[in-house]
């Protein structure tokens, strides 16, 4: 009965597929849905590729799903992946589906799935990944994500035995997810250590996992990503596998020691984040059997999405453009944080980080707000920040709060009039921060500013 | 003027820990102790003005409660003198009679302050907002949560709901009072967020200072207690 249903779930998945592509539609959601409408455990029965990847985590998972998607393709695999839909369980069958015949069987000889935290429950047990990437697990959406304990739960609850860890070594939740997994490698960087580690605004572990007592670090890059060790029980970050041990921004390299030997590969983008998304792709590659040559081939032709980031010229400005997911502290702080230390002087931030659909007859938890650290914010190259969007109030006094002198801000709430602020006489270096979903106002804004640049306006 | 932030390592989830700051800017001559969760409490033996305690994990909210309930008549003797005590998120939970983990099939006996039970389901997270006065204030609040509070709480709430839930969905009372205890449900920023009540808790606790940031505060605060009033934006 559970086959007769699934190949129903299969023929109608397939037919939503087909009627959305008719349609110049997105199909990476509706046709999964459609599927688990009809057979719950519609995953559960697909013939998956031989090498099913998941990645999750926090920060960084669709940067990694969409750089091994792309170098495996690069290298001659053909890739089941989800990069471009929905992480969700339905995102996750829509892909699967999309790339199976007519009996469910894949026709790609690698799945890579990006999977959202709060899916593990209903995708692990029936996918049974061979490896799960974890970058890092911290704070992230106070509204659907919690706390780090209740993400540490369902994604330990999820996961088989047999699946193969490929996990980072420099956070010590993440390090320590699903204990039941013996199989297990980690990644991490050893390159750029910090010689003093600041107190970190917030820290998700802050006691012992094993023993209770307060964990000491030996440095921290931020929050609580670093090797920590307790000075009780003696527990500590784990040895790492895959360890970046030199970053050269200037030649855009990273070098990694891969098995004792040290490799040299493009540096994509020199932001923290990325080189520890970039570590774990290595890791994972690795691990499924590429050799150095077929990776160091990938990076070399690989590059952030542009929807991520991206960098314009427009008369005498030089902008740039960051993606930073609003609702979520710690990615939004690394933005800052970011935005302060590139293009060293007098420069511009404009900020449009305001969460779109809790904007639309809503009005929108500004909780987030607070456990983000806006004290990078407060640097000195910042000459010029202009808040946008509805909560350009709550913005602002976040800031003042973190200390960022109230006579730098500028408030529009229009985001469609926030350009028109940027004075060009003044800047050169223009900095744009916007919210993953405000991908329509940065395209909008990319255009403003090169007309303005340009004084074609 | 002694104020005492309790946890904020762990208790300090969904911006809690920022009421601190907000506080500390507000009020630049108080003397602030911060107490570790492996330190014993300022309060178990002295007399502070203001104690905040934050949300925190499930496992978190055990803890404490281990820690705190051999303290119970202290506790109690604090709120008795008028002690302003303010408890967001799940630390309003601490002051039930009992709290009970659906999920992990687990409760523990709660600081007995109040006649009502706290249930988590990890498996229902609840989102929403907050609408309320208290003692002639509009406060303006969020809410996320996986736990609803059940009891009757019509002769001990700390807001009486202009919009949105109570303690639970039945409920039009949010959190509960006893004196200067007040235990809400809502998120962190409270204080933040509402610079009139920021000033009342101040009052309350002897002072007469302003909120910090009092102008870009008010005019936060007033454009989202417009669209909290505005019937359009959903709750």
């Amino acid at each position: 009965m559970k086959k007769i249903r699934f190949f129903i779930a299969l023929m109608a998945a397939k037919l939503a597929r087909f009627l959305l592509k008719l349609l110049g539609r997105n199909a990476s959601y509706l046709p999964g849905e459609v599927a688990l409408k009809i057979s719950k455990d519609f995953l559960g029965h697909l013939k998956l590729p031989e090498t099913v990847i998941c990645v999750t985590g926090t920060n960084g998972k669709t940067t990694v799903s969409n750089l091994l998607t792309s170098i495996l393709a690069k290298n001659g695999y053909s890739v089941t992946n989800n990069s471009f839909g929905s992480n969700v369980q339905a995102g996750v069958a829509a892909a699967l589906l999309a790339d199976s015949n007519i009996f469910g069987k894949s026709k790609k000889d690698i799945a890579v799935l990006e999977v959202d935290e709060r899916s593990s429950l209903l995708v692990y047990p029936y996918i049974n990944p061979d490896y799960l990437v974890v970058n890092n697990i911290m704070r992230d959406s106070i509204k659907r994500n919690a706390h780090t304990g209740f993400i540490d739960y369902i994604i330990s609850s999820a996961l088989p035995e047999k699946t193969k860890l490929v996990l980072n070594g420099d956070d010590m939740i993440t390090s320590n997810l699903a204990p039941q997994c013996k199989n297990r490698t980690y990644f991490g960087l050893d390159a750029e250590k910090p010689e003093v580690s600041e107190k970190p605004f917030l820290s998700d572990i802050v006691y012992c996992p094993e023993c209770g007592a307060l964990l000491e670090s030996e440095y921290l890059r931020y929050n609580h990503i670093g090797r920590m060790y307790c000075p009780s029980c003696g527990k500590k970050s784990p040895e790492r596998d895959y360890l970046c041990t030199d970053v050269d921004r200037e030649n855009s390299t990273f070098t990694v020691s891969l098995k004792g030997k040290e490799h040299t590969f493009n540096l994509i983008n020199d932001n923290i984040v990325n080189i520890f998304n970039f570590t774990g792709a290595i890791a994972i590659l690795s691990e499924i059997g590429l050799s150095v040559s077929q990776i160091e081939k990938g990076f070399s032709q690989s590059e952030i999405v542009k929807s991520r980031f991206d960098t314009l010229k427009a008369g005498k400005l030089d902008v740039t453009f960051i993606m930073a997911k609003g609702q979520n502290p710690i990615a939004c702080a690394r933005c800052f944080s970011y935005a302060a230390s590139i293009q060293k002087e007098n420069k511009l931030l404009l900020i449009d980080i305001d969460d779109l659909h809790d904007n639309i007859n809503e009005s929108e938890s500004t909780c987030w707000l607070y456990d983000c650290d806006y004290s990078y914010l407060a640097d000195d190259s910042i000459s010029e920040i202009i808040f946008t969007g509805p909560r350009c109030r709550d913005q602002l006094l976040r800031a003042v709060l973190a200390g960022v002198d109230k006579n730098k801000i500028i408030l529009e709430p229009d985001v469609s009039k926030a350009v028109d602020l940027i004075d060009t006489e003044k800047y050169k270096d223009v900095i744009v921060l916007y919210e993953l979903y405000r991908q329509p106002d940065a395209d909008k804004m990319k255009i403003q500013i090169k007309n303005l640049g340009e004084g074609t306006k | 003027m002694k104020i005492e932030l309790l946890f904020p390592e762990v208790c300090g989830l969904y911006g809690d820990a920022q009421n601190y700051e907000y506080l500390k800017k507000s009020l630049p001559d108080a003397e602030f102790i911060v107490t570790d969760f492996l330190s014993t409490p300022y309060f178990f033996e002295k007399d502070p003005d203001i104690i905040c305690i934050g949300s925190m994990s499930e496992e978190m909210q055990r803890k404490v409660l281990d820690k705190f309930r051999p303290r119970k008549d202290r506790i109690n003797e604090l709120i008795e003198k008028g002690t302003v005590i303010l408890a967001t998120g799940n630390a309003a939970e601490l002051f039930c009679e009992k709290i009970e983990y659906i999920t992990e099939k687990k409760e523990t006996e709660g600081l007995g302050v109040f006649p009502l039970t706290a249930k988590t389901d990890l498996f229902k997270r609840y989102n929403g907002k907050v609408l309320g006065e208290c003692d002639g204030i509009e406060i303006v609040g969020f809410r996320a949560q996986f736990s609803f509070i059940y009891g009757d709480n019509s002769d001990c709430f700390f807001l009486k709901m202009i919009r949105g839930d109570g303690i639970n969905k039945e409920s039009g009372f949010e959190g509960m009072r006893k004196n200067n205890l007040m235990c809400t449900t809502c998120l962190g920023p409270i204080l933040p967020l509402n610079p009139l009540f920021t000033e009342y808790i101040i009052s309350l606790a002897g002072g007469s200072e302003k909120a910090a940031f009092r102008e870009e505060a008010m005019s936060a605060y007033e454009k989202r207690l417009a669209e909290f009033h505005d019937p359009k934006v959903k709750f």
